[in-house]
């Protein structure tokens, strides 16, 4: 496959703004400036930006507890996301939600869910919608290993199979289920095999090569937007760091880890890039000094915003109908 | 005592040419079906050492653990102490330690691509192919019980080689240097990346190269199939120029999909005989259906048919062998 220059170019892009904003707010949380509960996507950039490249703003995702990078690979904004990160009025959910509430309905990003396996039946609400209103979107559902013994997995592949639905399963099979290795909680290897009880095609990819990703997904939007229904796509991916940031992540062994990090995705393309002369070495470190820049731009942006008022703690909770409805 | 060597290939049957062509899916759970038959079947043929090839599903140990519950294991499995890389290198190194242990014939479970993998580490030993992968003219559509029966034989053979046959193989040599093998068809292609690995796109492939070609295979080298017969005793190969527009041929180039091509004249290609270009762009060659390596604008690459490749079992000529000698009837 012909990938152009410039889409390369923007695939690396959004994989450093992801690997440097998980970097940052890796820091961050340490120093004790974001509370709450911080899922980092270090490692599986891959994934998320090969899909996302295939997609346009309206199509949607829906993302997991592990949202980041879903969320920045879409086009997210990065300073909505540290700001609410951070926990301020600017963030994307008035600072109230966190890290794992993150939506942007202009994106099509329909929101980070700290549900495991809660994202599969809302891609399929989002699928059904796309199919009736003939649309024309796609919906990707991205999730992890462990998610796909949960029953969400199987009724959504179920409707989406028997609908043919324009949904995109991706699996992101990062060989544990929080602390769980997949060994140990499903008896296959491939997620892809789960498909056939299905009858949906499953693939298998290399995700940590944002190449392979994008070829495997530019086929099954296709096919999703074509109307041949769903396609499972599973990606085998490592995530560098533990489960929530706090885990020191001591029960994946070291030669693993470091099997892992041959692989990491960054490197892989940037020397792909250097390479084949997509951009040379000082036009590599400009890009990389732009999203440097981007990041610190998000920072400030998240200082600089205020605290969400205390009167507004119990504002956004239930709908305006329901309140309405009290009033009365 | 005889042994034999297995290697299932776990990413075997799962490719992205599910998603570009109707190719069968195989699940790993099938692929321990399949050992276990080969194994139950070789051990009644007194064949009591199996060395298989550790793997990332852990198959070696689901088979154990199956037939030990059925109390049906008479003979040994070995798991193999290798570390896992969860990549084609796992193959070969499986089966160099495997020729090193002296096993009399080597069982391969995966597509084209495994016993390519496989071919790289061996020099003698007999190797039975096994199709559980998507385009498959090396491997077998074969029940594993027959298989069994026939890896059996073969390691028990005083010749070995007895009825083998040594195939062909494509060597690829870039700037000079042994790349890397093909045991089928080798495609110079102009894909920038190896991304998903399998090759499917007729409009970025520039030549075709193959060991063998006939109508009734599937994958690349049929597009040649389709032109003529080179069959696996031949001492030739066949290049064709998938840019030129002489003829009109309709090819299976995967499984439900036939395509449409203009090609150039087969051409033919002694054995041993070097075919060198000089590559004016950057791409890639694909090894029996994958991208492998990758080459630049500039590098010379070079394609030579030896018959280098491995001693592949052929499995009626060893039973109907081991029938008149009389082996079944004792």
């Amino acid at each position: 496959m012909k990938v152009k220059n410039n889409v390369i170019i923007n695939m690396y892009l959004r994989m450093k703004r992801i690997r440097e904003f998980e970097t940052k707010a890796m820091n961050l949380f340490a120093e004790g400036s974001i509370p709450g509960f911080v899922h980092l996507y270090l490692g599986e950039e891959a994934v998320a930006t090969g899909v996302c490249a295939n997609l346009d703003d309206k199509d949607y995702i829906t993302s997991t507890h592990r949202g980041h990078g879903h969320i920045i690979a879409k086009g997210g904004s990065l300073n909505e996301m540290m700001a609410e990160l951070f926990g301020k009025e600017a963030g994307y959910c008035k600072g109230k939600g966190g890290s794992m509430h993150i939506a942007d309905a202009t994106k099509g990003i329909l929101g980070a869910n700290g549900i495991v396996g809660a994202g599969h039946n809302i891609a399929v609400g989002a699928g059904l919608s796309a199919q009736y209103q003939k649309s024309g979107q796609v919906c990707v559902c991205f999730f992890g290993d462990a998610s796909t013994n949960q029953g969400t997995f199987h009724e959504a592949l179920n409707l989406a199979s028997i609908w043919k639905l324009p949904i995109v399963f991706v699996c992101e099979n990062n060989l544990y289920g929080i602390s769980m290795s997949q060994t140990r909680h499903q008896a296959i290897k491939d997620i892809a095999d789960r498909g056939v009880a299905y009858n949906v095609p499953g693939v298998a990819v290399d995700g940590n090569d944002v190449f392979a990703v994008y070829e495997a997904a530019d086929e099954a939007i296709k096919r999703a937007r074509d109307g041949q229904g769903p396609t499972l796509i599973e990606c085998k991916t490592y995530r560098h760091r533990g489960h929530f940031e706090g885990d020191a992540g001591a029960y994946k062994p070291k030669e693993e880890q470091e099997f892992w990090m041959q692989k990491d995705p960054l490197p892989r393309i940037e020397k792909y890039m250097i390479d084949n002369k997509v951009v040379t070495p000082e036009e590599l470190e400009k890009l990389k000094a732009q999203v440097m820049g981007e990041i610190d731009e998000a920072i400030k942006f998240a200082n600089e915003s205020p605290y969400p008022e205390l009167a507004s703690a119990v504002q956004d909770i239930y709908s305006d109908i329901v309140e309405e409805g009290r009033v009365r | 005592m005889a042994s034999i060597g297995i290697i299932a290939n776990p990413a075997s049957g799962k490719d992205i040419r599910r998603l570009v062509s109707h190719a069968t899916v195989v699940d790993n759970n099938e692929k321990v079906n399949i050992l276990k038959r080969i194994i139950l079947a070789a051990q009644t043929h007194g064949i009591m050492d199996f060395y298989i090839m550790p793997d990332t599903y852990q198959m070696g140990y689901a088979v154990i653990d199956s037939l030990e519950t059925r109390r049906e294991l008479k003979a040994n499995i070995h798991v193999m102490d290798m570390s896992i890389t969860g990549s084609m290198r796992d193959t070969k190194r499986a089966a160099e330690e495997m020729e090193a242990l002296g096993v009399g014939c080597i069982i391969v479970l995966g597509g084209d691509g495994t016993s390519r993998a496989a071919a790289k580490g061996i020099k003698e030993t007999p190797l039975l192919p096994i199709s559980t992968g998507t385009n498959n003219v090396y491997p077998q559509m074969i029940e594993g019980t027959i298989a069994g029966i026939a890896a059996a034989m073969v390691a028990k053979m005083d010749i070995p080689h007895a009825s083998c046959m040594r195939d062909k193989r494509i060597e690829v040599y870039k700037n000079g240097e042994l790349a890397d093998i093909a045991l089928i068809d080798a495609v110079l292609s102009s894909s920038a990346v190896v991304g998903a690995k399998a090759i499917w796109d007729v409009d970025e492939m520039d030549m075709l190269f193959t060991t063998r070609c006939h109508p009734a295979s599937i994958g690349f080298s049929s597009i040649a199939g389709y032109m003529r017969i080179v069959r696996p005793e031949e001492d030739l190969g066949v290049m064709l120029d998938l840019k030129s527009e002489t003829h009109r041929v309709l090819a299976p180039i995967a499984a439900g999909v036939i395509t449409e091509l203009t090609v150039g004249e087969p051409k033919e290609i002694a054995l041993n005989q070097t075919v060198e270009m000089k590559m004016d762009s950057n791409g890639v060659v694909a090894l029996d259906g994958e991208r492998e390596i990758i080459f630049r604008e500039g590098d010379v690459l070079g394609f030579k048919i030896t018959r280098e490749g491995p001693y592949r079992v052929k499995v009626s000529e060893t039973l109907e062998r081991a029938l008149e000698e009389g082996i079944f009837s004792k």
